[in-house]
């Protein structure tokens, strides 16, 4: 009855939604701000990829706000999970085939995860999908060795070090121009891997602190023990 | 105007996606499926607000010789999702780190259980007796 | 103006590298982060001095709006995000472990972005931040039953955020724009109809979760009953005060319309009745609290419903109240959160804590001269002189639900002053704690000897919270068609 009612519910909220969106301009999007980026972004910031502006350099701090989101979720799953770390019985080696094909795996996830950030500007990609496939490149061989931990040490480190990263080049634009991740370096040529200022560093403190983030709370969640014996 | 029936399959999976969500949230009696239930919830969301920046007949907001000077859709929500997209990914995240230890504590994830186990040590914590009104069954409880 | 962002990002850069400071050294790890947190308060101080009377916007990264994200400074603004690092500091967990401390400073960089930012998506960006801070607070004392609140908090906290982005795509793809002032100039147009009262009611509903609105506000006796009292202070009094700015803020910018005001008043009287309620009915001293806290913040938005200048200021008085009344409260009932049949006679044994309790419970109630009485006649004279049976009713729900609130305060009241308790088993009150509760009874107090004052500050926050034309001359110096 119960279930029944709130299918009900849902439904009604679904209908009504979708007779309000059934007003909505689709395919002919007023882009107010969308319009006056996509014709000011290459010149301002040099950016072949003009989300990536959007996301580093007109949006910077919400991706600021995201990298916090992302740390204050690992460090608040860590805190969760500290103190219950350490597994009684650690999960058996993958076979030979999982250890073999990690291993095999392991670089080439490393060099396309560096890849795709550092490209960010110019193809679609960027810090934050560079830094899962980077988090999958060091996760996939504890799915095949789950004795050998993550140095959790060195992950907090990086996380830390690379969030004060793109803070410091934020904080840099702010003495030397003024303006909190204004762009800062030479444009350079437009399509070129050496162009659009900061926003390639600041993609590259994105991706190291992404991959260290998620490494840090798969290895956690993997270290945890489903249920105390 | 006639709308092209492609809006209403977009705009309607979108919203079909927030209305499941929404149901899954309230019926479910498992945690771990609510976890799940977010997760659609939150892409139901995202996919309507990277529908908000769709233009006919644009290309993806990214200059190469091949694109220049042909319309391109609106690069600020494909941006926003991106950002909900990972404030998605860590929340559940962390959802899934507390269901892990709830379980460890509890041994069950089961909504009613975990409310009423939940509700009890809080109670002991307290030094307070139960409730005479904790033996109904915890769904059908006052809150 | 520029160096306003620092008072985000610092707290910010403090957050991420208190974990490793704190390994290389401990003393330094723990004294990085209120530093940083005075640095900031100091900070906006001279800010807001420089200010004045004016408002400024703020462009980020040198982007004019509305291309880019701005913040917005005026009084209103500035006056919260001078709390923000001032109750952080006042309520900072000096016991915790590194990454609580991690996690506070998230919290406040969080809570100064919420203050300041004029951009819709911003907010939500910052509102999602505090979130998640808060979600790890809340579960790190290792106890199961507070980490089982903290997951029903998530569920239910995360479902209102994914309402709020709901809201936030219509509101987009209506407008195409996302900056608060420009959404004020096209918001008559674009978001009259039914698709604008929607979006409102969504994001109402999604930022409702943190100011502890109606129908989202069943995590709130959970989570203050297991989370630490300081951080319960810090939710009740701070997060919940800024969550109700992100939403008057939409409400005078965005939503202007008789329809969202009602909604806003609806909420808040069920709030009150509910809340005040259920304190009646709580046995222990935490839940009672905790509930009181709903039934303020319902007269909170009741407060601000009502029209111009009248509503913020009322609005104002009441929230300020609270955000200095209910962070007190729970640090003096950490030591007696037993059933409340427990405390009989708690009160003679440590006489300062105890008559700090009544201090506070009274001004809660509204027991004239205290400020809460004065907060409370604001709020009624302003329904009183509405036209409209809601109104009156409103009015009427409160004067009841005050009724309700002193019988439950009285009645504790009573049992922590009269006789009995033979065995002593509460331990004494920290001087920390102590010590932060008297400068709040201080500056309460101060309160009732600035009363003139304080309300021409308060009637010149409201005037220009509500003048709209400023708002966009501000921040979009050349607005567009």
């Amino acid at each position: 009855m119960r279930n029944l009612t709130t299918l009900l519910f849902a439904a009604g909220l679904g209908f009504l939604l979708l007779v309000l969106a059934a007003g909505l301009p689709y395919g002919h999007p007023p882009m107010l701000v969308g319009q006056g980026i996509l014709q000011q972004a290459p010149a301002t910031t040099g950016a072949a990829n003009i989300v990536t502006s959007v996301v580093l350099a007109y949006r910077g701090l919400d991706t600021l706000g995201e990298l916090s989101i992302l740390f204050a979720a690992a460090a608040g799953a860590g805190l969760v999970l500290g103190g219950h770390r350490r597994r009684r019985r650690p999960d058996p080696d993958g076979g030979f085939i999982l250890i073999a094909g990690a291993d095999l795996m392991f670089p080439l996830l490393l060099v396309v995860g560096l890849y795709v950030i550092l490209h960010g500007h110019l193809t679609p990609g960027g810090g934050f999908q560079g830094g899962v496939i980077l988090a999958a490149a060091f996760f996939l061989p504890l799915l095949g060795r789950p004795r050998e931990a993550l140095d959790h040490t060195a992950i907090s480190w990086i996380e830390g070090l690379a969030g004060a990263a793109f803070i410091a080049i934020g904080l840099w634009a702010l003495f030397a121009r003024g303006d909190f991740l204004a762009p800062m370096l030479g444009k350079g040529v437009l399509g070129q891997l050496f162009s659009a200022g900061t926003l390639p560093l600041l993609y590259a403190a994105v991706g190291l602190k992404v991959g260290a983030e998620l490494s840090g709370l798969l290895a956690d969640l993997a270290a945890t023990e489903a249920r105390d014996p | 105007m006639t709308p092209p029936p492609i809006e209403f399959l977009l705009y309607g999976g979108a919203l079909a996606l927030v209305a499941l969500g929404l149901a899954g949230l309230v019926m479910a009696r498992h945690l771990f499926r609510s976890i799940l239930a977010l997760g659609i919830l939150e892409a139901g969301a995202n996919l309507l607000l990277v529908l908000a920046g769709y233009r006919a007949g644009g290309v993806a907001p990214i200059l190469t010789p091949g694109t220049l000077g042909q319309p391109m859709v609106d690069p600020v929500p494909q941006a926003l999702v991106l950002t909900a997209i990972v404030i998605g990914v860590g929340v559940q995240a962390l959802a899934l780190a507390l269901a892990l230890r709830v379980h460890q504590a509890y041994g069950t994830l089961d909504v009613a259980e975990v409310r009423g186990r939940m509700e009890a040590d809080t109670d002991a914590a307290a030094g307070l007796e139960p409730e005479t009104s904790r033996d109904l069954p915890a769904v059908e409880r006052p809150s | 103006m520029n160096a306003v962002v620092l008072a985000v990002a610092l707290p910010l850069l403090g957050a991420f590298l208190t974990p490793s400071l704190a390994r290389l050294s401990l003393p330094l790890g723990r004294l990085f982060g209120p530093g940083l947190l005075a640095f900031c308060l100091w900070l906006l101080w001279g800010i807001a001095r420089a200010l004045g009377d004016a408002t400024a916007g703020v462009a980020l990264g040198g982007f004019a709006p509305p291309l880019g994200i701005a913040f917005h400074l005026d009084r209103l603004a500035l006056l919260f995000a001078l709390a923000v690092p001032a109750m952080v500091l006042a309520l900072w967990p000096w016991g915790g472990r590194p990454r609580e401390w991690s996690l506070t400073l998230v919290l406040a960089a969080a809570a100064t972005g919420l203050a300041l930012s004029g951009d819709l998506f911003n907010l939500y960006v910052f509102y999602e931040l505090l979130a998640v801070a808060s979600y790890g607070l809340i579960a790190a004392n290792q106890r199961p039953a507070a980490q089982a609140a903290a997951l029903r908090y998530l569920l239910l906290s995360a479902a209102g955020s994914a309402l709020a982005l709901l809201g936030i795509a219509l509101v987009y793809t209506q407008t195409g724009t996302l900056n608060l002032a420009q959404l004020a100039l096209l918001a008559p147009v674009s978001l009259d109809g039914p698709l604008g009262l929607a979006a409102f009611a969504l994001l109402l509903l999604g930022i409702g979760v943190k100011a502890e609105a109606f129908p989202v506000n069943t995590w709130v006796p959970e989570v203050y009953a297991t989370a630490p009292s300081r951080l319960a202070g810090l939710l009740a009094g701070l997060v919940s005060k800024l969550a109700v700015l992100v939403i008057v803020r939409l409400l005078l910018v965005v939503f202007q319309r008789p329809e969202a005001t009602q909604l806003m008043l609806v909420l808040g009287v069920l709030g009150i009745a509910w809340g005040e309620l259920a304190a009646w009915r709580a046995r222990d001293l935490s839940r009672q609290l905790a509930w009181s806290s709903v039934g303020q913040l319902g007269i909170v938005f009741v407060a601000f419903s009502l029209p111009g200048e009248t509503g913020v200021l009322a609005g104002l008085a009441v929230a300020l109240h609270h955000l200095l009344v209910k962070p007190a409260l729970f640090l003096l009932a950490r030591h007696w959160n037993g059933a409340l049949e427990g405390l009989r006679g708690a009160a003679r044994r440590a006489p300062l804590a105890g008559a700090l309790f009544a201090l506070f419970a009274l001004s809660l109630v509204g027991v004239p001269p205290l400020p809460g009485f004065w907060a409370k006649f604001v709020t009624l004279s302003g329904l009183f002189a509405q036209p409209g049976p809601l109104c009156s009713l409103a009015a009427v729900v409160i004067l009841t639900a005050t009724l309700v609130e002193a019988a439950y305060l009285f009645r504790t009241l009573t049992l922590l002053f009269g006789p009995g308790g033979e065995e002593p088993r509460m331990a004494p009150h920290g001087a920390l704690d102590l010590g932060t509760a008297t400068a709040f009874a201080g500056l309460l107090l101060a309160g009732v000897i600035w009363l003139q004052p304080l309300t021409g500050d308060l009637h010149g926050i409201a005037r220009q919270a509500v003048d709209m034309d400023t708002y966009v001359d501000t921040d979009l110096p050349t607005p567009r068609p």
